[in-house]
């Protein structure tokens, strides 16, 4: 039996004492359910490693349906994912064990909670249509079950999960027929004789597009995002940082299956679409996340921009190899598969963050917050990794993700493909905007929740948060800077999972994409920028220690102590200059309104402002379409009038429908 | 018209300042500053009268900015305080907290009776005192309100131009 063989037995054992732990009494169970998720994320990343090391295994689970038996044999790129949702899952474990409590700490959310990972794992590791619909399924049901944990407690967390649940299904319908179409033209269900399908032909294009959508709804793109800024604020913060950070590669991850595995080698528009949708999630998803206030939403809509990103990195990887540029195509599955690694370590480090300043000030909202840098110092370090990391500042996993991407299409631009010449120039361009209001989005969130003075005084009476819950930001942390400082570790785990030949390390934990001639050795930066900080600073310290230090009672104001915490930027004075200029894209609406004093009307007692900034998408194109569904259903229940001799007509007539299809 | 003539009429155009007196020595400089001061004005409770002829010193008549001396808005730029007037009730803490702000080192002066001992407000009601009951006084200049050209000599003492 080989270590893939172990790894994958001993993850559904793993998650079967783990559905035991569950059921222990409270105390036991945060230690023991915690520990067991921990293993078990530990043990679904060791068998990936171990698929990546260049092991192979497999498990075949016979069922009574009239199928062949689910295969779960993974492959590099399935293993890459693993390995990845192992980590995440293993992080959010530690910061749930510390974080936990009330609903969030039933038996229900552990058992889903292992549940969910399992899914996930199933989900990398399968290696035919219905075991990869098996464990997408799982992971749907886990995930609703996780996301309405704390319904009693708030009310927004009902309609989320609502329609947290109708969008995961409608994924697993499209994602379904897609499979359906492939399956029945290759007339197995196995990965391998999908593969085998021609992808010219109109069944493939068709399939194709049905999976795409369902990947891509499951990813977060637009026009299919509006579930992701409800679902992760209302889901407790650990299961928020797994989703975020892990759930959405798995759309990624369908994409890339279906790209390189399944069906290679399409006609021209199936990578422009990707292209399309990859850049329209990335401009909206950070420009919304640039100007909104609430943490946990802001970083949602971050998730969208950097899944189309990622989404961006494989159209391109397509229209390139369908032109001939196959070392450029390989550079951009590169960039995608090192976006994949970088969000998850900063996006899981800043949701962990986000859930502690919401643990410590029971406050989301950045309008309200400020100075925990002070009474929170380990947190605020490690969310300002995080924040360095997604805002893609060098020494630091997200920049070499975006350099990888930038090279991959600045490199691909010299040929002679009219339509690519045209796509690439635009791409560069939206991706350096995406970039800016990154940098914008992540100073905002990290500078205005730690830096300056309490704005209220639940920041005020902050404290730091317990062990677990730093333990598991500073891993994230750690992984972020990591990956940054020494990103050659990854370059076989690269040519394992994409199939490339155009990675290699270099130097001292560099990377070098030798087909296009480009490298990129940040250590070397690091130690540089170090030794010059050192050779800059030293001198000045001690010129600084020959005067001596005063110390200032009182910040000038003009005499008076006149100072007020509501004096200082909010994160939605921040962003305003931004709400104004793209107000056609976002549609803020805002009311104000003065209220002058009774018996004085030319003073002005109170004014009022209040600022909207629902997603465009959501009320322009899903509130239409739920009033027709509405609409629809209120007349069909005209159908449903109680009158028996109705219902016998229709019985009778679905009966001579039945017989007239079958004798044709 | 002769070219000494024009050059001399280029020369004299726009100048409309008093010819300057002999130079006096520096008998309140500022250590760490040399020709030139910053000086934040505070107002502690003044008729306004002193304030007017600081304003003429600052003028183009008497032109006080030709001997190095500068107006600031915040005494975090300042290399000392200007006090005019007697120091009210509600200007006491106030000013005690320009003079901490400014950096060290730094001089203040008192420009006026009312800021020197109290003047004709000493008894009023709402009166702290002088300037010297509050802070520390390097300078004094007497006077009711002093003249520009007083105020000038003892701004001179300070930058020692």
């Amino acid at each position: 039996m080989s270590a893939v063989d172990l790894g994958l037995r001993v993850q559904v054992l793993l998650t079967a004492v783990a559905l035991l732990a569950a059921l222990l009494p409270v105390r036991a169970r945060r230690l023991l359910s915690g520990v067991c998720a921990v293993l078990l994320g530990a043990a679904i990343a060791a068998t990936g490693v171990a698929v990546l090391a260049g092991g192979t295994g497999r498990l075949s689970v016979a069922t009574a349906l009239p199928l062949d038996p689910l295969l779960f044999a993974p492959s590099g790129l399935g293993a890459y994912v693993m390995v990845l949702v192992g980590v995440v899952g293993a992080i959010g474990a530690i910061a749930g064990t510390g974080s936990a409590h009330g609903a969030s700490s039933s038996s229900t959310t552990w058992a889903a909670y292992a549940l969910f990972l399992l899914g996930m794992s199933a989900v990398c590791a399968a290696d035919d249509v219905v075991g990869f619909l098996f464990g997408w399924e799982l992971m749907a049901l886990a995930s609703t079950v996780l996301v309405l944990t704390e319904h009693r407690e708030r009310a927004d967390v009902r309609s989320a999960g609502l329609l947290y649940a109708v969008m995961t299904h409608l994924s697993f319908l499209l994602v379904l027929l897609g499979f359906s179409i492939l399956a029945a033209q290759a007339g197995s269900t196995s990965f391998a004789a999908l593969s085998r399908v021609d992808p010219s032909s109109g069944a493939a294009s068709v399939a194709y597009v049905l999976l795409v959508l369902g990947f891509l709804t499951k990813a977060g793109a637009v026009p299919l995002h509006v579930w992701l800024p409800r679902a992760h604020p209302a889901a407790p913060t650990h299961v928020s940082a797994v989703m975020s950070a892990a759930m959405v590669k798995l759309g990624v991850y369908g994409v890339l299956l279906v790209v390189l595995r399944l069906l290679p080698g399409g006609p021209w528009w199936w990578g422009l679409l990707l292209v399309l949708v990859g850049v329209a999630s990335a401009t909206y998803g950070i420009l919304r996340a640039s100007v909104l206030a609430d943490l946990k939403v802001s970083l949602a809509c971050s998730t969208t921009e950097n899944v189309g990103l990622m989404v961006t990195a494989v159209g391109v990887a397509v229209l390139l190899r369908g032109s001939g540029e196959s070392a450029s195509a390989q550079v951009a599955v590169a960039a995608c598969l090192l976006l994949m690694v970088a969000h998850a370590a900063f996006k899981t480090t800043l949701f962990l963050g986000a859930g502690a300043v919401l643990h410590a000030t029971g406050v989301r909202d950045a309008d309200e917050l400020g100075g925990l840098a002070a009474r929170m110092p380990v947190t605020s370090a490690s969310f300002g990794v995080g924040a360095l990391g997604a805002a893609a500042l060098p020494v630091t996993a997200g920049f070499v993700a975006e350099w990888a991407l930038f090279q991959s299409l600045v490199h691909g631009g010299d040929v002679d493909d009219r339509l690519v010449s045209v796509v690439l120039p635009v791409t560069v361009a939206l991706v350096a905007l995406t970039a800016g209001l990154a940098l914008l989005t992540f100073v905002k969130m990290w500078g205005l929740a730690f830096l300056a003075r309490p704005r209220s005084a639940a920041a005020a009476a902050a404290r730091e948060v317990g062990g677990w819950e730093r333990t598991a930001g500073l891993l994230g942390a750690c992984a972020v800077v990591a990956i940054g400082v020494a990103p050659g570790l990854l370059a076989p785990a690269l040519r394992a999972a994409g199939g490339l030949t155009g990675v290699e390390p270099v130097g001292v934990g560099g990377i070098s994409f030798p087909g296009i001639g480009v490298s990129l050795q940040p250590a070397v930066l690091a130690i540089v920028a170090v030794v010059l900080s050192v050779l800059l600073a030293v001198p000045v310290v001690l010129a600084a220690r020959r005067t001596p230090r005063r110390r200032v009672e009182l910040p000038w104001g003009c005499g008076g102590v006149r100072l007020d915490p509501r004096m200082q930027y909010t994160a939605t004075s921040y962003a305003e200059p931004l709400t104004r200029v793209f107000d056609d894209a976002l549609r803020p609406r805002r009311e104000l309104e003065v209220v002058p004093y009774a018996t004085a009307p030319q003073l002005v007692s109170e004014v009022h402002f209040r600022q909207d900034l629902d997603d465009v998408v959501e009320t322009r194109a899903y509130r239409p379409v739920v009033r027709l569904a509405d609409r629809i259903g209120a007349a069909a229940r005209s159908l449903q009038d109680g009158s028996i001799h109705r219902y016998l007509l229709y019985a009778f007539a679905a009966l001579v429908v039945v017989l007239v299809v079958v004798a044709l | 018209m002769s070219l000494r003539d024009l050059v001399r009429l280029v020369r004299r155009t726009g100048r409309v300042a008093e010819p300057a007196p002999p130079r006096p020595g520096t008998t309140c400089p500022v250590p760490g500053t040399h020709g030139s001061v910053a000086l934040r004005h505070v107002d502690a409770g003044s008729c306004n009268g002193c304030e007017i002829e600081i304003g003429a010193a600052f003028g183009p008549a008497y032109d006080v900015e030709r001997y190095g001396v500068r107006q600031v808005a915040s005494p975090r730029h300042a290399d000392g305080v200007l006090v005019t007037g007697v120091v009210t009730r509600n200007m006491a803490a106030p000013l005690r907290r320009t003079v901490e702000a400014t950096p060290r080192p730094h001089v203040v002066v008192a420009v006026g009776d009312c800021a020197c001992d109290g003047g004709i407000f000493r008894a009023a009601p709402g009166v702290v005192g002088a300037v010297e009951d509050v802070v520390d006084v390097d300078l004094k200049v007497p006077g009711c309100p002093p003249t520009p050209a007083q105020i000038v000599a003892a701004l001179r003492q300070v930058t020692g131009r």
